[in-house]
């Protein structure tokens, strides 16, 4: 887990750490990447992951509109908004 | 040198489903902006997804369409990346294990006919809208559009040029609208297309750099953007510098392709198993249902209509291309009404108003009933094709009953050969000079008398009729 | 007459003989919160629960639980109340919605009195990481009440409440029902909706309840549990009365001990309790089997790829734009994510986000994430082919007492390895409980019952039978001037 790979995931992630616990952080990763490092002496030939528990399929909702207009709640609610819109700092594409 | 093209195409098309992918909000185009967002569309705390059955149906009548593989037990994945539009920070889609696979969709492009196959088509959830010019210095967000059901539709790099992509892309636009899978309204987004564009020397086994132009919205812009794309990556590679690979914006406005500023300098997704959704599966007898209820495509309805009604190619192929204009040629065909002259008049006259007025049949004021009506007095000599166009014309403005019309307006065929033979009689009376230059050999002005025979009936007679009677009269 | 500690019966049965008033247990309730040293609130809704306890108080409500107040971990969604999930990134989050878990529960005439403090999203064993201050244990303020649902433990054990919503991905009901000496389940996942739970690791996150005992437990997860279509992972089979087979006679029954578990390697006294139990089964008939379950051992790595995993996605929606934290001063786009969410966020949570970036991350996926996912699945065979041979599993809740605040969160993984025996049940999915069966250095310790799927009376059974031939249920702490 050197500080390249600590930093790409860092911004994947969208997080910064503090300066002062970045050692700390990359240490603890390094040590829970070790533990779970067990798992691949396992011999799992022929085995199907397992992503949910419920070995079920999906229910299938019918295709009517039932949701009602929630703007003024959902707009309100937001750090930054103006009338109609969520608001960020201008992106440029 | 030789330079050869290497293009795929992505194509979203916007399912045209009543509810989002996800949840049970409208997916409405043009409203106020934020009002057709659920709670699950906000992506708050503690919300689920749960899948639209009828995204399904659409995904697979589109693949049943294009012959393609049907994955009765597909799954859903998230890829996961940051963008304000974007409210969970990751799109739910179907990386693994799409709804549809393989399958071809053929294509002409001046003559030339081509089969371009399809890797995939697989569901995904749209993102919201970013708009970046209302402010100076901020970007708004409107998530009406976040969760539309969208079917990513993927070609093999099989497409050689500009011209065969726009080619493409109207044979897809056609099959979506026909199948009633996507509205095909470009102008609003309902089928965007990204092509990825690439070029190498001819002969050449390897692909060379591709770069992807996202987001174009047009045939016309299309065909530009490859052909600005294909000169920009030519001049690149002879002045000996590489392609970058790259994601790129069309310009309209300069008729150019510019880089994107990157969205993630790494574009690690990150794909796993949506662990909020269960495989979905489609039971045979749902695949039976959506098999049983699957529309006649074009190409097959055009060949059934010149086997079974002999009308020309040509209008069976315009007829065939359009949903509301085929039902209206069956329904009249039904109603045991003569196809030919059905296809004639909904191929000519009907055609042309419908051009006029930008309208498609079922919003006009022609109803089958109606349209019934007028091909039955044509057949039965009430009235002549002639007189038909212009019952046609106020049908067209009125709504009107065309029985109505005809016996409001006294438009009945004159067939009554007594009737014609006076009226004929008065032409050759009135017309001595025109009868003896005829006699002495100028046929052309045979013409002539049926025309005037036609004004002094104000087009009522029966030309037939007209025609047999001038013959014998002119001729004693 | 003092409330405290008196079990959701009792107080049901006070209520009907109309000894005492809606209106005064809950104001006791939130006496008893404000004199209350363990920190085991976030939000109280004093306002709004006294109205609902006159209401019942005029006849106006009926219900399993009218008139009865309770406690909701504040990682459930309630419509109009601030609901944090112990972080700083949703401290001003009002949700627009109930958890459907919440609704069932006020269907069934319950009083939310407020939202109980937890480990910040769930992640932790100690309650240690919240953003709103460490939960303290009510048998010993110095130390851990266990977690992530701490506080709702606390609150139960110190009789504040007699009953309180817990959710468990890994541990977080069964392991602080140890530490706090009283009874917590967790059902089949699937059992009860996920809809407003605040995710944390979809495929493990469960609902559950804390009660004095298994019979009220039973009873409230008659109503938490439920088909919600709105969540497609919710389980459509037929309900069950949980009380209908309580009494069921033990006699021939088989319990499973699971080789690998290994207990006689932990420490004395947590050994003698297991065995004493044994004795107490073995009165009522029942026969006790060993099991072998192999994987049983990867449980825990396992865990701490696919929990972080799935969280890493999870809260990629705290982007400070449609609710929650934003930072101040943020000059862009890329400024207003890793602000938000590196100031909003604790380093629990953050280690968390990393490690699931990790493993999911190109290049690692197969090595991590697609060998836990398979490593999952064989230890749910595990758990299919043991069931094949017992009724229920037996096991400590955890390896040891409560452990004193501070004392753990140097080396994440001795954390992590608290829950050990627990973690196992969430991967595979089947429900399992705990309930107190002794003490440990002075302080409670539980005893785990696993269930195979949708087999909740089972153990529920189990562990009312054993609830009515020992006395640990009955203990609570000493309180000094409180109790």
């Amino acid at each position: 887990m050197d500080n390249k790979t600590v930093e790409t995931i860092s911004y994947l992630a969208r997080l910064e750490l503090e300066k002062d616990k970045k050692e700390k952080i990359t240490k603890d990763l390094e040590s829970i990447i070790n533990f779970v490092a067990e798992l691949q002496d396992l011999n799992t030939e022929d085995v199907a992951p397992l992503a949910n528990p419920l070995e079920k399929v999906a229910p299938k909702r019918v295709d009517s509109v039932t949701s009602k207009s929630r703007k003024e709640a959902f707009l309100s609610n937001s750090p930054e908004s103006d009338k109609d819109y969520f608001m960020v700092p201008k992106v440029v594409e | 040198m030789s330079w050869e093209t290497v293009i795929g195409l992505e194509v979203h098309a916007q399912l045209s489903t009543n509810t989002k992918l996800f949840s049970s909000a409208s997916t409405k185009f043009g409203s106020e902006p934020n009002t057709q967002v659920d709670l699950v569309d906000l992506g708050l705390p503690g919300v689920l997804p749960v899948v639209n059955k009828d995204a399904f149906k659409k995904a697979i009548r589109f693949g049943l369409a294009i012959e393609a593989n049907i994955n009765q037990e597909s799954s859903f994945d998230r890829k996961n990346y940051f963008y304000p539009d974007l409210p969970k920070g990751y799109q739910i889609t179907q990386m693994t294990k799409p709804i549809v696979e393989g399958g071809s969709i053929d294509i002409d492009v001046d003559g030339d006919k081509k089969t371009i196959n399809i890797t995939r088509a697989h569901l995904e959830e749209d993102a919201g809208k970013s708009i970046h010019d209302a402010y100076p210095d901020k970007s708004v967000i409107d998530l009406n559009r976040a969760g539309t059901p969208l079917l990513e539709i993927v070609s093999e790099p099989e497409i050689s040029s500009a011209k065969e992509a726009v080619s493409y892309m109207k044979a897809l636009h056609q099959l979506v609208t026909f199948l009633d899978v996507c509205d095909g309204d470009m102008s609003q987004g309902s089928l965007r297309c990204d092509a990825n564009v690439s070029i190498r020397k001819v002969g050449d086994a390897n692909l060379g750099t591709r770069t992807e132009i996202k987001n174009i919205n047009s045939f016309r812009f299309i065909e530009k953007a490859i052909n600005f794309e294909i000169k920009r990556q030519i001049k690149v590679l002879e002045r000996g510098e590489k392609v970058t690979q790259e994601t790129r914006l069309y310009d309209s406005g300069k008729d150019e392709t510019r880089p994107m500023r990157s969205k993630e300098f790494a574009n690690d997704y990150r794909y796993f198993p949506d662990p909020d959704l269960l495989p979905v599966v489609i039971s045979d007898d749902e695949m039976e249902e959506i098999r049983s209820t699957f529309p006649e495509l074009p190409a097959d309805k055009s060949k059934r209509y010149i086997s079974e009604f002999q009308i020309d190619e040509s209008e069976a192929e315009i007829i065939s291309s359009s949903r509301e204009l085929s039902n209206f040629f069956e329904v009249a065909v039904e109603s045991k009404n003569d196809p030919k002259l059905a296809a004639n008049l909904i191929v000519g006259e009907i055609g042309s108003l419908l051009n006029k007025d930008n309208i498609k049949i079922d919003e006009s004021e022609l109803s089958s009933d109606n349209f019934n009506i007028l091909l039955k007095r044509i057949s039965d000599g009430t009235i002549s094709k002639k007189i038909a166009k212009t019952i046609l014309a106020e049908i067209w403005e009125t709504g009107r009953n065309a029985d109505e019309i005809i016996n409001d307006q006294g438009l009945v065929q004159i067939q009554d050969e007594t009737l014609l033979e006076k009226v004929i009689t008065k032409v050759i009376e009135l017309n001595t000079n025109q009868v003896e230059d005829y006699k002495n050999g100028k046929d052309k002005l045979f013409g002539f008398f049926v025309g005037q025979v036609m004004k002094e009936t104000q087009g009522k007679a029966n030309p037939q009729a007209v025609n047999d009677l001038l013959k014998k009269m002119l001729n004693s | 007459m003092s409330i405290r500690f008196k079990t959701l019966s009792e107080l049901k049965e006070l209520l009907e003989k109309k000894e005492i008033s809606s209106f005064e247990l809950v104001s006791e309730t939130f006496k008893n919160i404000s004199s209350s040293k363990t920190n085991s609130f976030i939000t109280l809704n004093e306002e709004i629960a006294l109205n609902k306890a006159r209401d019942f108080d005029e006849g106006k409500v009926s219900g399993d639980l009218a008139g009865i107040p309770i406690a909701q971990k504040d990682l459930f969604c309630t419509k109009n109340l601030r609901t944090t999930c112990g972080s700083k990134i949703l401290e001003d989050f009002i949700p627009p919605y109930d958890a459907t878990v919440v609704d069932n529960l006020s269907k069934a005439g319950s009083i939310c009195v407020g939202k109980t403090n937890m480990d910040e999203f769930a992640m932790g064993s100690s309650n240690e990481t919240s953003y709103y201050g460490t939960v303290k244990n009510p048998w010993d303020l110095e130390r851990v009440p266990g977690g992530s649902s701490g506080g709702s433990a606390a609150a139960v054990s110190e009789g504040i409440v007699c009953a309180a919503t817990g959710t468990d991905t890994g541990g977080s009901i069964r392991q602080p029902a140890a530490l706090c000496g009283i009874t917590g389940i967790k059902p089949t996942y699937g059992r009860a909706s996920r809809w407003g739970m605040i995710a944390f690791a979809s495929s493990l996150d469960q609902a559950g309840v804390f009660s004095r005992n298994a019979k009220d437990c039973a009873l409230l997860l008659n109503h938490i549990c439920s088909h919600d279509s709105k969540d497609s992972t919710s389980i459509s089979d037929a309900q069950e009365n949980y009380l209908e087979n309580i009494n069921n006679n033990l006699k021939g029954k088989k319990i499973g001990i699971v080789k690998e578990f290994d207990i006689s390697s932990l420490n004395r006294e947590v050994q003698d309790s297991f065995e004493q139990s044994k004795k107490v089964f073995e009165a009522l008939g029942a026969n006790f089997v060993e099991v072998s379950m192999p994987n049983i051992k990867l449980s825990v790595p396992t865990y701490y790829v696919v929990a972080p995993a799935e969280c890493s996605s999870n809260l990629s929606r705290f982007d400070g734009i449609k609710y929650g934290y934003r930072s101040k001063n943020v000059n862009n786009l890329e400024e207003l994510y890793i602000k938000s969410r590196s100031e909003g966020f604790g380093d629990e949570v953050k280690r968390r986000i990393l490690i699931g970036t990790y493993v999911l991350s190109a290049g690692f996926y197969d090595a991590y994430y697609k060998k836990a996912q398979q490593s999952r699945r064989m230890i749910k065979n595990d758990f299919v082919k043991a069931f094949n041979e017992v009724d229920v599993i037996m096991s400590p809740s955890s390896p040891s007492s409560a452990f004193k605040i501070g004392s753990k969160t140097e080396n994440p993984i001795e954390m992590y390895l608290e829950d050990l025996f627990t973690i196992s049940s969430n991967l595979a999915g089947v429900p399992a409980m705990s309930l107190p069966h002794g003490f440990s250095e002075g302080l409670p310790i539980g005893l785990q019952l696993i269930g195979n799927y949708l087999e909740e009376s089972k153990i529920l059974n189990f562990a009312h039978q054993y609830q009515k031939n020992s006395d640990w249920h009955f203990k609570s702490p000493d309180l000094g001037e409180n109790s």
